[in-house]
């Protein structure tokens, strides 16, 4: 394909990217001849000192197919157009002007680790990051999931609810729904060990259910008792660890013990 | 005595340990440099010749000590000394021989600066006491390592980095041709200086590609040294640029040489615990921090390592919810460097978030300095967490919003989630009553189960494999079991003697030594 086809096609990608309803088919079909297009001229994934401007425009198309498939839900592809970013946001960084996609970018892709619950690889990007880390909390795109996680960890579930609406970019409240589930789910698994029984209702907040109906289903998903009359949930008892003295394996070290005394007396 | 090339330590503390260093090589007061130079050539020629690589150790162990004395005079009269003049024995030397010989030495003497010629004639013919001028030039293992020395005196110029970076392009592209198994440990030692130069000229990530190709071929010819200089190396490379990812797929995809000696595995546990840190796996973390702290080299030799690894340790220590000792921030050595750490650990071990908050923006600049600053962070919930335990211990029930008051919470709703999430996750043992808003602790649980019986099992475990370790790690010198037979006859000579005079009556209570 030649340069200028490119060039066009690139052009009427970012029209129908920018217009106010930007039309996802259109664009999907328009980044997947792009891609061709970056592959024969060498600049998917550029090896060697290809030209500044060429480089500039390869890293816009594949920000915005980053942007495009959180938009089409498709994370899988997402995870794909972040990798071929990183050798633009990190080899290339000093040769090409930054870009004012790349903190949303890597903002996403973090809140995408953390909804996946992958929270070692969520430390390891973000010490990668090319920011110095105390400047992390002026940085509103790098921020939101570092307070996130923070929050999750230590148990601020109401915070992280209460976040949802403060996304700094449209794309951020994809996630939000998963992530509401993971939440969910830990907060249920905290119930369970913490209370004997709850109120309905209580439960209800606690979980951030509006409608009683959607407790029921998840109290049933979960196995709690449900006491209509009295209005509460029962959550059921752990059972009594039973401290056992492991025999077999007392044996078989004070034989070791012994034979290795041997050896050395 | 290892080497000592932990970056710190150049800065700081190190006119002491010198003097302590040298006088661990040798107890006599150090000979001169030159001298000394000179004859640990000796004995790189010796170990080659003998294919004895305790030789060339012995002397790359004095390397640190040595090149702190070192200048370009020394260094220079050295080259001087050891080349054959060219002017000598053109008879017995073919033509082209001679040249090149010259060659060699004039290529070692272009990297020192000329000014330092014209001294070096005087102390040429002042301090020269070699009975004759050496006919043959040192092996080129000795002349690897007097580019070795001159490397590290080139370093201790800023002006002269980028000079340093050709010489130790120079070394390499020469080890390559060279190519021989006498040279590898001097060869590890060379790397090292390599990344010196680079890194500080600012452009350590260039010469990634130089020590990924020079570790594969160090895998291939099992030159455990190098490999493991090289493994840490790159890994340095890495962590340096927060490239913790490729930093643990290096490490999951080669094997650290069992054989490497015990300053490149402390450095080795090192960066292994700063990944495994990174990702959160404290527990494992903690023990390669450990490792890294017992295998490292004495405190006051490398205090800069020494420091770095225990501002890592005591972090991950805090994040798996232990409290270091008071002792260790006592440590003449520590003391200084880690008193900022040492109010963050009261921070957390008082449960308070506001002091560990005004502490943490207090010395932030020193955290993010010393890339400890992200971790730190995540000691927010362990503050939380150790007061949360406070409270369970002194109180059998105690309202939300007292533990919202105690703990400098946002909020009762905020309060009751983490106390579930504390008593979830096993820091507390206890209950929530939600319709009275209180928490009712439990009792604590017996510190005596089977997991003593585990730790205690680890630890026997430790000692035995350090036993046979060290079994396996002392040297026998040939025939020197005669001696010790010899002296072994002497001595039942000797007792038949005495019992002979007991015999005899010659022994009475007055030799016995009372002479009360």
């Amino acid at each position: 394909m030649a340069q200028r086809q490119l060039g066009e096609l690139y052009q009427q990608l970012q029209r129908a990217f920018n217009s106010n309803a930007s039309d996802l088919n259109k664009c999907g079909a328009l980044l997947a001849q792009l891609k061709i297009g970056l592959i024969e001229a060498g600049l998917l994934l550029p090896q060697g000192n290809p030209n500044k401007e060429d480089l500039v425009v390869a890293r816009d198309i594949l920000e915005i197919g980053a942007f495009w498939s959180i938009r089409t839900r498709d994370v899988p592809s997402f995870d794909r157009y972040f990798a071929q970013l990183q050798t633009f946001y990190t080899d290339y960084s000093s040769l090409l002007p930054p870009s004012k996609r790349e903190f949303p970018i890597r903002g996403l892709n973090l809140i995408r680790l953390l909804t996946q619950n992958r929270i070692a690889d969520f430390h390891t990007t973000l010490e990668s990051l090319p920011i110095r880390a105390d400047e992390i909390a002026d940085n509103p795109y790098i921020s939101h999931p570092v307070n996130l996680e923070r929050w999750l960890m230590e148990g601020s579930y109401s915070k992280v609810w209460n976040a949802r609406e403060e996304a700094p970019a449209e794309e951020y409240k994809f996630f939000v729904d998963s992530l509401m589930g993971t939440i969910r789910n830990e907060i249920a698994s905290c119930e369970e060990a913490a209370y004997e029984s709850l109120p309905l209702r209580d439960a209800a907040t606690l979980l951030f259910f509006t409608k009683q109906s959607d407790l029921l289903r998840f109290a049933e998903q979960r196995k709690w008792q449900v006491n209509l009359v009295a209005g509460s949930l029962t959550f059921a008892k752990k059972d009594e660890e039973k401290l056992e003295i492991p025999k077999q394996k007392l044996i078989a070290a004070s034989l070791a013990y012994a034979r290795e005394l041997e050896q050395i007396v | 005595m290892p080497d000592v090339e932990m970056k710190a330590s150049n800065e700081k503390g190190t006119k002491a340990e010198d003097t302590k260093t040298s006088e661990e090589a040798k107890p006599a007061p150090p000979p001169n440099p030159v001298a000394e130079i000179k004859s640990n050539l000796g004995f790189i020629d010796r170990g080659v010749s003998t294919l004895e690589p305790r030789f060339t150790h012995r002397v790359l162990r004095t390397l640190t000590s040595l090149r702190k004395r070192i200048d370009d005079t020394t260094l220079h009269t050295v080259i001087e000394e050891v080349y054959p003049k060219g002017t000598f024995n053109d008879s017995l030397c073919a033509p082209g021989q001679l040249r090149a010989d010259s060659s060699t030495k004039a290529a070692l003497l272009s990297w020192l600066p000329a000014s330092a010629s014209a001294h070096s004639m005087e102390v040429d013919a002042t301090t020269s006491n070699s009975p004759k001028p050496p006919t043959v030039e040192p092996c080129p293992e000795g002349e690897v390592y007097l580019r070795l020395l001159i490397l590290h005196q080139l370093l201790t110029n800023a002006a002269n980095y980028t000079k340093a970076v050709d010489l130790s392009l120079e070394t390499i592209e020469k080890m390559k041709v060279w190519n021989r198994r006498s040279m590898d440990p001097i060869a590890a030692k060379v790397w090292y200086a390599v990344e010196r130069a680079y890194e500080l000229s600012g452009k350590l990530a260039d010469a990634r590609p130089l020590f990924l190709a020079a570790q594969r071929t160090a895998a291939l010819r099992h030159d455990d040294e190098s490999q493991a200089s090289l493994i840490n190396r790159l890994l340095r490379s890495y962590v340096y640029y927060s490239l913790y990812d490729q930093a643990d797929k290096l490490v999951s995809k080669t094997t650290f040489p069992p054989s490497a000696g015990n300053p490149q595995l402390a450095r080795y546990h090192y960066y292994l615990g700063r990944i495994k840190a990174v990702q959160l796996n404290y527990s494992e973390a903690h023990t390669n921090l450990q490792q890294a702290i017992r295998r490292a080299p004495p405190q006051k030799v490398a205090p800069g390592f020494y420091q770095a690894v225990h501002k890592f340790f005591i972090v991950v220590e805090l994040l798996m919810g232990d409290i270091p000792e008071r002792s260790l921030f006592r440590h003449p050595v520590l003391e200084k460097a880690l008193n900022a750490y040492f109010a963050i650990v009261k921070a957390v071990r008082t449960g308070s978030l506001s002091q560990f908050q005004a502490t943490l923006s207090k010395h932030a600049a020193q955290f993010e300095a010393d890339k400890t600053y992200t971790l730190i962070v995540r000691l927010r919930q362990n503050v939380i967490k150790t007061g949360i335990r406070r409270l369970s211990l002194s109180y059998s029930r105690i309202s939300l919003r007292e533990i919202c008051v105690k703990l400098h919470l946002d909020s009762e709703e905020d309060a009751e989630y983490i106390v579930g999430k504390a008593i979830r996750d096993g820091v507390i043992e206890g209950k929530i009553v939600h319709e009275k808003g209180w928490m009712e602790c439990g009792g604590q649980k017996g510190g005596y189960g089977p997991e003593v019986g585990e730790v205690f099992a680890r630890r026997i475990g430790y000692c035995l494999d350090l036993h046979n370790q060290s079994v396996k790690a002392m040297r026998y010198p040939v025939n020197a079991h005669r001696k010790e037979l010899a002296a072994a006859e002497g001595a039942r000579e000797r007792e038949k003697e005495l019992a002979k005079e007991i015999q005899e009556g010659d022994l009475d209570d007055e030799d016995l030594g009372g002479d009360f």
